[in-house]
């Protein structure tokens, strides 16, 4: 194990120096970016699975990470135990960038950080006895001889609540929860500081899920453990982590410690997200919010900030600020629409059928137009505007649409810049709340009104 | 991190230790050493055969050896030709080095430690896998040298010609010196030569019986080895085969594919005791070897197997009917081919070409097969769009039109691949690259799916190879279903060789192959010679049924829905 740079950090110094100042980091991620290549022979941009996230997990605490299915949260979290492939950033582990870990180091590295997978089905080879399962990390490091591989095994399974008698069983004869307690005990073979739980209990009985849990917090107090805990039920999310990360389209939208982020969230998202769980205190009324629309393709993320197309408390711009929220609706809709239809590449056919004004899989742009604000009442001026959008679009022109549409209506979230300058500007992460609390919003910027109230009044 | 190894374990550190399979035999070593008794026994009943085996085998080995040993040689021939004698040496000596590499890739890992130990290096783990490799290479090499240039080569020769004399030597309880079926009529009556002077009719069918028996107890015995393990010394009550097992025995259209396949697998293993004649006599060399027999005037008289097999044509103008003697007085239990040998002698024999075709094809075929369907699916991208142009290349050609093309272009130019088994051989690797991608593509699907397993990337987790990745994880759940296409294919390995044979193309005399037999005979079927094209026609219907029959049945029992089907079934008719 020599030459491990993770080894040769003075360990016990830094820590009592850093645990002195409070908190002790085990790992920090540093503009993280995990990116899928566009499949096929074709050049399509690569999905954007993790965009560009940067934060602290903390030693022996628990971080959850939420959000809607699809927002890479399992990307990144495979990214942390360098089950795919960092595509730019850093992950530093103790110090030591493991995305740039190769061959022996990274295989030294490995049994610092393990997973435990989502689906107990899937997650356990049943060719194979439940202690050869347990036993294969160890046999892969080589760790000591056969026989203390096997007693270590038995201690394991006795540890997560299975008993030595079941090493030569096979997963086909146990239950979901116990398949995923055999699991557990596999992560915890070689000992890792830091583990992934991705969705742990998702795919268990309600049931059992209480007893896993329980199990995973057992385990973190007498190991040590440092838990990045992936889930989307945010009641159990609340239970067991001490910070939450909310996690929308690559980028980290909210992180903070749970229950002040559970009891005042700061980033719409956030608000969006936990609007959706049913409040057992009826004094805290809100009302829910409902996102419109579906998150955009990872592939095609929108400019300035990700859930821009969605945002209940996106900001406006001043002159449209008293605009009806329907048009609103309307106008976000027809950016998508526009957006859909400026990657959609038309085949020949679909031209020749447009020029002889048949039907084509597009509807035309007066359709769309009339389908989005049919019914509503639209001041003149905003009308005029749209009107004049709609007829370039109409002529295959989308981006030119877009770019008027964005000059009359679109606003910093856009990644317009208010300035005037051609620059996408991003939002930044604003400290919020008591506890070192960051939210990815415009609206904690001085210049804007805080999301909360914004909602309440759009709500 | 080694201060977060402690307190965990130790706990179990005296606890009895009786869980491995040898603590297990030890003790209690009875049900095992009786079973190992029954072993030998069988053995010894059939020493003198198993020794020929034995020689068959080393020549067997000794050729691929020879053959291999000449690749580096010839490529680096054909380099020298263009590039001149240097170059040529050069190359020679790098294909020999991949090619020892190769080989020493998969067993590498078996290398102990201490091998590279000795070195005193301080190595990495990779630096250690390839060392390991490159030293097992140097053992290979410097064995292949020993062999080749020391008398130590000499050796093996020994070994090989007395395996043989064994062979011949040793008894056997189904040779036909225990119960020998060929002799003359006295002529006093009776017969003269055969086993207890009975006729070689029933000298024959005790032989033949005794075959099946010694086969089936081995069967038996082999089946009772295997329950014995089960109820003493696996560790596991249960195993994932058990279910498979059980769900196979209650299909009976397997268990009767399974049945036709195993009797001809006994009829190609026990060809010699099984068939009437030497087949080296009345085959391979029938104007080499004389037999005596009663003429019409009361003398005993000697004559070559040609002439009398120019006597005993089955062409329609003359038969020799099945379960009849033919005029020299030989039994001939399923008569006589168009050329007068003998029927049966040729059908056993042909089942052996056909099944080292078989398993030769397939065998190698599936193995390429199933390589690169691992490789693709684990490491996607280049490596699978690879895999896909190379089988698509290859199934874009007709198959029937690549096998013959690639037949007659080895065997006009008398390659020496073309000589084991007249062709028979080159048959074999030519539909190995014929039948790969149709295989490929069956377990294409299944290598993907189980690729995308958490257990797989659990193993990348704590990092596994990715080639005991392969073969722990994926290779398992790949093999059922190329069993089962295996089991598909064979049959048709079984008549495309046939169909060649009737063609000219596949398989040339003297060898015995159905097909010919089928050839042979396809004139007479309308005369009283109907029999030789019928039978072998019957024959591999048959096989070809029965390996469908058994893959059909494999494919039900290692599909653990089967059972869920089932007992939805159950209730559902149960409802109604
Ligand atoms: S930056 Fe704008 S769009 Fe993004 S969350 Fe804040 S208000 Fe909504």
């Amino acid at each position: 194990m020599s030459g491990n740079t993770i080894e040769t950090t003075p360990n016990g110094e830094r820590n009592d120096d850093e645990r002195s100042r409070g908190r002790d980091t085990m790992v920090s991620i540093r503009d993280l970016k995990t990116y899928y290549e566009g499949g096929g022979l074709f050049d399509n941009p690569p999905v954007k699975a993790v965009d560009g996230v940067s934060f602290d997990i903390y030693r022996g605490e628990t971080l959850g990470l939420v959000g809607e299915s699809g927002c890479g949260k399992t990307t990144l979290g495979r990214t942390l135990i360098q089950l795919e492939e960092a595509t730019g950033g850093e992950v530093l582990f103790d110090d030591t960038d493991i995305t740039s870990l190769t061959g022996d180091q990274l295989y030294e590295w490995r049994r610092n950080a393990q997973m435990v997978f989502q689906d107990p089905d899937s997650s356990l080879n049943d060719r194979m006895t439940i202690g050869e399962i347990v036993r294969e990390p160890l046999d892969v490091h080589d760790w000591k001889t056969p026989r203390e591989r096997r007693n270590r095994v038995k201690k394991l399974l006795d540890q997560v609540g299975l008993a030595a008698e079941h090493y030569f069983r096979y997963p086909h004869q146990f239950s979901g929860g116990q398949r995923q307690r055999i699991g557990i005990a596999r992560t915890l073979a070689l000992n890792p500081e830091f583990i992934v739980l991705d969705e742990p209990v998702s795919a268990l009985d309600v049931s059992v899920q209480a007893e896993i849990i329980n199990l995973l917090e057992e385990l973190q107090d007498e190991l040590d453990l440092t838990y990045l805990f992936i889930a989307h039920d945010l009641s159990v999310v609340r239970h067991i982590c001490d910070r939450v990360a909310v996690m929308y389209l690559g980028n980290i939208m909210e992180i903070g410690p749970t229950e002040e982020l559970f009891n005042d969230p700061a980033n719409p998202y956030t608000h969006a997200l936990l609007s959706a769980i049913p409040r057992p205190d009826p004094t805290q009324r809100r009302d829910r919010i409902t996102l419109h629309g579906t998150p955009p393709n990872p592939r095609y993320p929108p400019s300035g900030c990700p859930f821009s197309t969605r945002c209940p408390a996106r900001i406006r711009p001043e002159a449209y600020e008293a605009l009806d929220d329907d048009v609103w609706d309307g106008i976000n809709a027809l950016r998508e629409i526009l957006r859909e239809r400026m990657r959609a590449t038309r085949s020949v056919r679909e031209r020749i059928r447009e020029r002889f004004d048949m039907e084509t899989r597009f509807a035309t742009m007066d359709e769309t137009y009339e389908e989005l604000f049919g019914g509503l009442d639209v001041p003149p001026e905003a009308e005029e505007v749209l009107q004049r959008v709609a007829d370039i679009a109409g002529d295959h022109d989308e981006r030119r649409a877009l770019d008027a549409l964005d000059e009359e209506f679109g606003s910093i979230c856009d990644g317009v810049d208010p300035d005037g300058s051609d620059e996408e500007i991003d939002p930044e992460y604003y400290t919020v709340g008591e506890n070192d609390r960051k939210s990815y919003c415009h609206r904690h910027d001085d210049g804007f009104r805080e999301p909360a109230p914004v909602l309440d009044d759009r709500h | 991190m080694s201060s977060r190894q402690t307190n965990v374990e130790e706990t179990y550190e005296d606890e009895e230790n009786d869980e491995l399979f040898v603590d297990l035999i030890r003790k209690n070593p009875r049900p095992a050493l009786i079973w190992l008794a029954g072993v030998a026994i069988l053995v010894l009943l059939e020493i003198g055969r198993a020794f020929a085996g034995l020689g068959q085998l080393i020549g067997i080995v000794s050729y691929l050896a020879g053959g291999l040993a000449g690749v580096p040689g010839y490529v680096g021939g054909n380099v020298a030709g263009v590039a001149g004698g240097i170059v040529g040496s050069i190359t020679t000596a790098i294909t020999a080095v991949v090619m020892l590499l190769l080989v020493s890739i998969p067993f590498a890992g078996r290398v102990p430690d201490r091998a590279v130990d000795v070195l005193g290096l301080d190595l990495t783990r990779y630096q250690r896998r390839w060392t390991k490799r490159s030293v097992l290479a140097l053992v290979l090499a410097g064995g292949a040298a020993l062999f080749a240039l020391s008398p130590v080569g000499g050796v093996t020769a020994l070994v090989s010609s007395g395996v043989d004399s064994l062979a011949s030597s040793l008894p056997a309880l189904t040779s036909r010196e225990t119960i020998p079926n060929q002799g003359y009529r006295a002529p006093d009556g009776g017969w003269e030569g055969t086993f207890m002077g009975l006729s070689p009719a029933i000298a024959w069918a005790i032989r033949l019986t005794l075959v099946f028996l010694y086969a089936m107890v081995c069967l038996v015995w082999g089946w009772k080895g295997f329950e014995i393990y089960r109820t003493h010394y696996r560790q596991a009550d249960w195993t994932p085969a058990d279910d498979t097992i059980r769900r196979f025995k209650g299909n009976y259209w397997g268990l009767f594919g399974l049945a036709i396949v195993l009797l001809f697998v006994v009829l190609a293993l026990w060809a010699p005791a099984v068939s009437p004649v030497q087949a080296e006599h009345n085959i391979y060399q029938p104007n080499a070897h004389d037999f005596q027999y009663l003429t019409d005037d009361g003398e005993v008289e000697s004559t070559t197997h040609v002439f009398a097999n120019l006597d005993s044509r089955s062409d329609g103008q003359g038969t020799v009917s099945p379960m009849s003697y033919d005029t020299y007085d030989r039994w001939a239990p399923l008569g006589t081919t168009a050329r007068g040998q003998d029927m049966m002698t040729h059908l056993s024999y042909g089942a052996r070409t056909s099944l080292i075709i078989g398993i030769t094809a397939i065998g190698l075929g599936a193995l390429i097969a199933v390589v690169l369907s691992l490789l693709a699916a684990y490491y996607k991208g280049i490596t699978d769009i690879a895999t896909v142009m190379a089988s698509d290349t290859i199934q874009a050609i007709p198959a029937l039109l690549l096998i013959m093309l690639l037949s007659v272009i080895f065997q006009e130019s008398n390659h020496p691949i073309a000589q084991p088994l007249d062709g028979g051989f080159l048959l074999a690797l030519i539909f190995a690259l014929a039948y790969w991608p149709g295989m490929w593509r069956a377990i294409r699907g299944p290598s993907l799916q189980v690729a995308e397993q958490e257990w797989v990337d659990a193993a990348k987790s704590y990092g596994q190879t990715p080639l005991r990745t392969m073969r722990k994880h994926m290779a398992p759940y790949i093999a059922g279903y190329i069993l089962i296409y295996a089991s598909l294919l064979i049959g048709g390995v079984i008549i495309s060789t046939a169909a060649l044979t009737f063609l000219g193309l596949g398989i040339n005399p003297p060898t015995p192959e159905w097909g010919r037999l089928i050839d042979g005979g396809q004139s007479y079927v309308a005369t009283s010679s109907w029999h030789v094209a019928t039978i072998p026609g019957i024959a591999i219907v048959l096989v070809v049924v029965a390996f469908n029959a058994l893959g059909d049945a494999i494919r039900d029992a290692i599909d653990p829905e089967a059972d869920v089907e089932e007992s939805e079934a159950a209730t559902a008719g149960g409802g109604a």
